[in-house]
């Protein structure tokens, strides 16, 4: 059995001054990632700090500027939300291809994005619709584009004692098409061998892609292509987006092979957003 | 010394308050505290769905949530579908369509298939793939569980 301490905290006041006096001491939304993590020795804490009990974080709304989500909101809401399937069709794709139905009902968003997997299945979309992250800290708030907030494999912009207090899909929502497509070995319960998101407002498109490089990338140079050069041709725009990738081999694919499957992914994306 | 904490509950109808140890999933807790060993261990990762269990309603893999988090809330096990002595509508059509060949998967399989008959009383085929898609049956035996599934779904 593993040793540790839990407490669990009914305001944030509570959670940062117990992260302020504890080394070692974890949040726990989900835990799905985290609890996998202790029993593989990924993760060693001495303290769990329960935070999916406080009513400020289960925010789920829409509003004036966008799309709130609390950092203790279940991908499951987040795959259901009326707003999100509307407006961020990328966002609800990618929550739905997370893990199965039961840890759906557990994981949460803000847990699949501070787990930092490159191949986390709502980061791409998140790029795709230029979603913002809220930090929060004892002293201070920040907001960051999430572009900022992934810096590695497993590693986010956020500094000790700070927590992610919730994601914005802010207004206004592109007015077009978007898409989530995933590459796995299995239908369910695995992680993206290789993800894309495809967003597309007025002609132009957002593309981002997932598990080719340390963090979630923007295909810039097939946006720059289809956005400011007007290329049609989707077969030859997709080949750009070997400029912006760099995969790694391992057991879920080859390098040469996530090369191959994100071309073949943004060309289907921009077919499917942009048309044939 | 492990610490230990007192939880109170409800499972499979019943209040209960029981001390639980800090670090005890709410699987272990299931079948070595409340000795309900109908939920079965199987990868305690999240990746089979042996150990599906209600929590408030919803199913969970119980490997990956802890004991010490089941203060207030309701749980049900797969003991707990059978009432005074019957067994359960889909428990019935489990044995019924032979949904299963070992058996290590059925409770974990017929808690999921619970749970979605309870939001979704006439599933499709996809809806039933999507709300299994975390319970693995190494027998093979999928085809004969969405048989039983649709035969007690409320037509």
């Amino acid at each position: 059995m593993l040793s540790y301490d839990y407490v669990k905290c009914s305001d944030l006041k509570q959670v940062f001054d117990v992260l302020q006096i504890h080394d070692h001491a974890y949040l726990l939304a989900g835990g799905t990632d985290l609890l996998v993590g202790m029993r593989g020795g990924k993760f060693a804490p001495r303290l769990l700090v329960d935070i999916k009990g406080l009513e400020e974080l289960k925010v789920l709304k829409e509003n004036a500027a966008g799309i709130t989500i609390g950092a203790a909101v279940t991908l499951n809401q987040v795959a259901a939300f009326e707003p999100i399937v509307k407006s961020a069709a990328p966002l609800a794709a990618g929550a739905h291809s997370v893990g199965s139905y039961p840890i759906r009902n557990r994981a949460t968003l803000a847990g699949n994005l501070c787990n930092a997997s490159p191949a986390a299945d709502t980061a791409a979309p998140l790029y795709s619709l230029a979603a913002v992250i809220n930090l929060l800290g004892p002293d201070k708030q920040r907001s960051m584009p999430i572009g900022e907030f992934f810096l590695g494999p497993g590693k986010t912009a956020l500094q000790n004692g700070e927590l992610v207090h919730s994601i914005l899909i802010p207004k206004p929502y592109p007015a077009g098409k978007g898409v989530y497509l995933k590459a796995s070995r299995t239908g369910s319960v695995d992680l993206a061998t290789v993800g894309v998101a495809v967003q597309s407002w007025g002609g132009k498109v957002r593309i981002a892609v997932g598990a080719v490089a340390p963090t979630p990338v923007r295909a810039l140079a097939v946006e720059k292509a289809v956005n400011e050069g007007g290329e049609k041709d989707w077969t030859k725009v997709a080949k750009l987006v070997h400029d912006d990738i760099s995969p790694i081999t391992d057991l879920r694919g080859s390098r040469e092979y996530r090369y191959h499957i994100a071309e073949v992914l943004v060309r289907r994306g921009l077919e499917l957003t942009m048309g044939v | 010394m492990t610490k230990k904490v007192i939880v109170n509950f409800t499972v499979n109808g019943d209040h209960e308050t029981r001390e639980a140890e800090v670090g005890q999933t709410l699987l272990r807790f299931i079948r070595e505290e409340l000795h309900l060993t109908g939920t079965k261990e199987g990868c305690e990762i999240g990746e089979c769905g042996a150990c599906t269990v209600l929590l408030e309603g919803k199913p969970v893999n119980s490997c990956l949530v802890l004991a010490v988090e089941l203060e207030g809330k309701e749980l049900v096990t797969i003991e707990g579908l059978s009432k005074n002595g019957e067994l359960d509508k889909l428990q019935q059509a489990f044995i019924d369509k032979f949904a299963f060949q070992c058996g290590y998967c059925t409770p974990g399989m017929i808690m999921a298939a619970k749970a979605l008959l309870d939001r979704n009383p006439n599933p499709t085929d996809q809806d039933i793939n999507v709300a299994l898609s975390g319970n693995l049956c190494r027998c093979g035996a999928y085809q004969e569980i969405r048989e039983a599934i649709k035969a007690s779904a409320i037509k």
